[in-house]
């Protein structure tokens, strides 16, 4: 489903992101990609939803070569794929049902059947009853659950979550990563999510990835934060 | 879907009000500048004309060549510049002259002379337009030199060719500020624009994260620049109607001297402003489509 082989990145001012970074995420897979600030993991996302493109090296996602897409492909790209921030990123001025709605219409879903799915995904993160309400009148972790259920809106078949657990407390952290889980299980969606919250990684066990300074340090099966201090 | 972006551009506009106000408020400044320069350059274009149409030029005919009138009036035709001659009999001369004394007693007085006419016949040449005047003259000055038949030449003289000359130049130099003030304009809203935009920057990549693409970013930022420049357009159009009029009624149609007759209001008004409309939909057009773009370009 995801597939790094080999890949580099070096940015125009001279900084080295990634060193030859090799992965592979078979579909329905939930990850950790877990490591420090500058780690290389922002990088790794924009590597993956097409922002930046690899130095060298190959990154293919939903069996598309991410870094072969023209600029007008890349939209159309992300709509396999979705993506949920630490910061939320909710458009403010639009009622939640809208922000869903937003991500449909982007792909030219008729309107009967968007109505129909942004309800489904509303009761998928349990806010049925806020489809009205604007983002601000929403608590963090309900807009977190807004975000997610405009990533999976249009079915992707990949879900990359940066952080999104970054901006909660314990308790709502734990309900976004069951909700995480919950979509992972019961959709197949392959789900791949970076963070640096121990707590989590420890107790909710997956495969975790672990970053340092650009290099993959760690690709532990069984999962458990490691922290590898040189 | 072609409702989508017109629906979105009109809740944009009313979402962000006053940044929406402060760049319609840049439209309405630059676009009341351009309406002045417009009537301003019209009506000197209107001036001009009316200067240039009424400019005839005299030429008597020697007493001894009045036989040959039909061929001096072909010769004369064939100067390059003359639209068209006219033969006034000395009779019609003579009569003129009277009529240019008001007094009764002054025209009794030239009565006796209508028999033993002194006047000349004349044409009256007119120029396709002024710049030919000069050149048309300089000719029939030649024939007369050559004793090929003209009397008298006479004309507005340096003067009139002058005043025609500088109200060229301020039809140039009109035409160049509204030049001008429309890129300042599009300036202007560009740069109000992109500060409306630049408050919007992470609406913009939070559409672009969702996998919308370009297009579908941009129609609705258009269609608000659009709305935006019709409404700076609309303060400028009142006023261009309204203050033209009442300039046009209270100089009774002239300016300064008979010489200047201001151009009709109707429908003049109506034309300058559906000039000023249309500014305002282009200007509002490009400004935004020049901010929203700098949002748009992908890094990759």
């Amino acid at each position: 489903m995801i597939e790094c082989s080999h890949v580099f990145k070096r940015y125009k001012n001279g900084t080295n992101a990634l060193y030859d970074i090799n992965i592979k995420v078979d579909q329905g897979e939930f990850i950790y990609i877990i490591g420090p600030t500058g780690s290389g993991k922002s990088t790794l996302i924009k590597l993956l939803d097409g922002e930046e493109v690899a130095t060298k090296g190959s990154v293919k996602a939903v069996g598309i070569d991410v870094g072969k897409l023209k600029r007008g492909q890349v939209p159309v790209y992300r709509r396999n794929i979705g993506v949920v921030f630490q910061d939320f990123r909710l458009l403010p001025e639009k009622t939640v049902a809208e922000n869903i709605s937003y991500a449909l219409e982007v792909i030219n879903m008729k309107k009967p059947q968007i109505q129909k799915r942004v309800k489904e995904v509303m009761q998928v993160v349990g806010l049925e009853d806020k489809g009205d309400s604007f983002p601000r009148e929403l608590s963090g972790g309900q807009q977190q659950r807004v975000t997610i259920a405009r990533a999976i809106a249009n079915r992707p078949k990949v879900l990359i979550a940066d952080e999104p657990t970054g901006n909660l407390d314990p308790a709502k952290s734990a309900e976004i990563m069951e909700l995480l889980a919950e979509i992972n299980k019961k959709y197949g969606t392959t789900v791949v999510m970076v963070t640096h919250d121990a707590s989590i990684v420890n107790r909710y066990r997956r495969r975790t990835v672990v970053l340092e300074h650009g290099h993959i340090v760690a690709d532990l099966a069984e999962g458990g934060y490691v922290r590898h201090d040189q | 879907m072609i409702s989508r972006p017109i629906k979105e551009g009109f809740s944009g506009v009313g979402r962000h009000w006053a940044m929406s106000i402060s760049s319609a408020i840049a439209v309405t400044i630059t676009l009341v500048i351009i309406s002045v320069f417009l009537l301003l350059t019209w009506n000197v274009n209107n001036f001009t004309q009316n200067i240039e149409s009424s400019l005839d030029i005299y030429a008597s005919v020697d007493y001894d060549a009045e036989n040959q009138e039909a061929a001096l009036k072909k010769k004369i035709e064939a100067i390059d510049g003359v639209e068209s001659v006219e033969l006034s009999p000395k009779s019609a001369e003579f009569q003129a002259y009277l009529d240019s004394f008001s007094d009764e007693r002054t025209k009794e007085a030239f009565e006796p002379y209508a028999s033993d006419n002194p006047m000349h016949d004349a044409f009256y040449v007119k120029a396709a337009d002024g710049s030919k005047i000069q050149s048309i003259a300089d000719a029939l000055y030649e024939m007369k030199n050559n004793n090929e038949g003209l009397y008298e030449i006479s004309y507005g003289g340096q003067s009139t060719i002058s005043i025609v000359d500088a109200m060229a130049n301020i039809r140039k130099i009109g035409m160049i500020l509204v030049i001008g003030l429309i890129l300042l304009a599009i300036f202007l809203i560009q740069n109000t624009i992109k500060l409306t935009i630049t408050a919007r920057a992470t609406e913009i990549e939070i559409m672009r994260n969702v996998g919308a693409s370009n297009r579908f970013i941009r129609s609705p930022f258009l269609i608000e620049g659009v709305i935006i420049g019709i409404l700076g357009a609309a303060v400028p159009i009142g006023l261009t109607i309204w203050g033209y009029i009442a300039l046009y009624n209270n100089a009774g149609g002239i300016l300064i001297s008979n010489m200047f007759h201001l151009v009709e209001p109707y429908p003049f008004v109506y034309y300058v402003s559906g000039i000023l409309l249309l500014m305002g939909i282009v200007v509002g057009f490009i400004g935004s489509w020049l901010s929203v773009t700098r949002y748009l370009r992908w890094k990759r």
